[in-house]
């Protein structure tokens, strides 16, 4: 009896993750194909394997990945800067209007990016901001912030007070114990508000359709379908620049599991 | 850098006024300049278009030349227009079958793979159904653009089990299209709702399942009595989760079908987009954003009071 339970267990899993998984196997197969070989044998890998799709998509794409990286890289880093020190702040002092401060940032995670897309926008093209790297940072930047202020925060405040204290008698200032005891002991939750931000950075897609109109500072995510070549090689081309423009979050996938795992469930409890 | 304070760990040590004013003055201003930097970003780029949204509203204005106080014709205009009614009954479909969806399947994955006795089983079914979250959204809406397309992955398969005739263009006719986005990215499993649950029931001590499987439970007995029962605070969550995520969210419909055929896929917050960048009434998306917000806010609310006991189970 418990047999025949387990084996339907494993049964299904298989089949919803086989269910899961085809249309990314679709998405690899087409991906090293031309296209009569996709008219020919749809469902199976042709021969011969076309690699140049890759390496064609990565020429077009390069520009474009590389947009992608310094944006993450500029929500991340201003994210950490901005909810490190606030959550120093509220974990270390007391001070008038505090919690009404920490409301203001946490109440920016009820207010939907829609309700403040328009605004927003005439406020950077007034701020002479489109069409820039800033706007694609500072734009997502300051609402991520709210919710890593809060995980930090928690993280700081269950910091043993021991080592803090023990750092204040010495004579360090707070400067010194929030970059040399503070920041140091919280690498977990630092590494997860990361990886939450690389995948809402490299996930963006309205603001930048909004903010930017040439290709100069595009990311890569809204240059997908401007992959060009032949008729003949097109489908197979976009494809593979599907694929490439989603090895980044495969890699930080490889080699922070725990990180990655643990910021998408922080990110959906908290957000 | 920050004027090391000795005293202040021997509160015995005299002082005149003035000077512990100062000291105390400084404290405050110290966590002020801690909090400088995210004061400064979410007050310019969020507050200020926060509150300019609410301005707005009351305007007539194209984010040029015209920008016009018209007082409340623009919720006047709006509580008639047939559109936004449309997209109000579209959204509360796509909410309501997400929610409805994302309780079911992912939980069951969840559950399934949480029984698995062998621990490398286990996390390998765990990180496959992870996986397909560093494919960014925007590729996985193509993906299923191209699935859906006319003589694409669906008809193929369609074609292919002798089901010719219920071949459609799939996004193109106004009464498959709502359902096609519905059914983006069957069997749904991959994520972070799968991930809760799994976190949830993870942390449920494993003594209570073994008194279970004592009693002679079967499966389905346990997943009742055990295992829903425990993971009730989780449950809430993704509920309102769900509900927020996909109320807010119209990336999906822009891709795929941009409301169309004619509004039969429209959202709110698609319509304002529109209205807002292509049609340049600016003034007249601000209202639609205004009172999508109110019904977002009155719905989170509610849910608030609603969850209260997942809370304290916690």
């Amino acid at each position: 009896m418990k047999k025949i339970g387990t084996w339907a267990n494993c049964a299904v899993l298989t089949l919803l993750l086989l269910l899961t998984l085809v249309p990314f196997y679709m998405l690899i197969v087409t991906s090293l194909k031309y296209r009569d070989q996709v008219i020919h044998e749809f469902w199976f890998p042709a021969l011969p394997l076309h690699w140049s799709n890759y390496a064609n998509a990565f020429v077009q794409l390069w520009p474009f990945l590389w947009n992608s990286i310094l944006i993450t890289a500029g929500i991340i880093i201003c994210v950490l800067v901005n909810a490190s020190l606030a959550g120093y702040a509220f974990a270390r002092f007391s001070f008038w209007g505090k919690s009404l401060m920490y409301y203001l940032i946490i109440m920016l995670m009820m207010v939907p990016s829609f309700l403040i897309l328009i605004p927003q926008f005439i406020l950077f093209k007034n701020l002479g901001l489109i069409n820039t790297y800033w706007a694609q940072i500072f734009g997502p930047m300051a609402g991520a912030s709210a919710m890593a202020t809060m995980l930090i925060r928690t993280f700081f405040e269950g910091l043993s007070t021991g080592v803090l204290e023990a750092a204040e008698v010495e004579g360090a200032g707070d400067g010194r114990i929030y970059l040399q005891i503070a920041l140091p002991l919280s690498l977990p939750i630092l590494s997860t508000v990361a990886v939450i931000n690389a995948l809402l950075g490299w996930n963006n897609y309205v603001w930048p359709l909004v903010v930017t109109s040439g290709d100069k500072v595009k990311p890569v995510i809204l240059a997908l379908s401007s992959v060009h070549g032949s008729l003949d090689q097109v489908q197979g081309l976009q494809f593979a620049g599907y694929v490439i423009s989603s090895v980044p979050l495969l890699l930080l996938f490889l080699f922070a599991t725990k990180s990655f795992v643990s910021g998408i469930t922080a990110g959906a409890v908290k957000g | 850098m920050f004027k090391a304070a000795p005293s202040k760990s021997y509160p015995s040590v005299r002082m005149n006024p003035g000077d512990a004013l100062r000291r105390r003055g400084w404290k405050h201003l110290k966590a002020y300049l801690f909090l400088a930097p995210i004061l400064l970003s979410i007050g310019l780029f969020k507050y200020t278009p926060f509150v300019h949204a609410f301005v707005q509203s009351f305007y007539e204005w194209n984010g040029a030349n015209v920008d016009r106080f018209i007082g409340l014709d623009n919720f006047t205009n709006l509580f008639q227009d047939q559109t936004f009614y449309a997209s109000l009954k579209n959204i509360a479909l796509f909410t309501g079958s997400f929610v409805v969806i994302q309780l079911t399947l992912p939980l069951l994955a969840a559950i399934g793979v949480f029984r698995l006795r062998q621990a490398g089983l286990q996390s390998f079914f765990k990180s496959m159904f992870v996986l397909p979250m560093v494919v960014p959204h925007i590729i996985v809406f193509l993906l299923w653009k191209w699935i859906y397309v006319g003589d694409g992955l669906l008809d193929r398969l369609l074609g292919a089990l002798g089901l010719e005739s219920w071949i459609h263009a799939w996004l193109g006719e106004s009464g498959t299209a709502l359902w096609s986005i519905v059914f983006i990215n069957f069997p749904w499993v991959s994520g972070i709702y799968f991930l809760i649950y799994l976190a949830g029931l993870l942390a449920v001590p494993q003594e209570l399942f073994e008194v279970g499987g004592m009693d002679g439970m079967n499966g389905l007995q346990r997943l009742w009595h055990i295992e829903l029962p425990l993971i009730r605070s989780q449950l809430r969550l993704v509920l309102i989760l769900a509900f927020i995520q996909q109320f807010q969210s119209f990336e999906n419909v822009l891709v795929l079908t941009n409301g169309g055929p004619g509004f039969s896929t429209l959202t709110p917050a698609l319509y304002l987009y529109k209205k807002g960048f292509e049609y340049n009434e600016l003034g007249y998306a601000s209202a639609i954003g205004v009172v999508v917000f109110v019904v977002l806010l009155l719905c989170t609310l509610a849910a608030n009071r609603f969850i209260k006991p997942a809370d304290q189970a916690e």
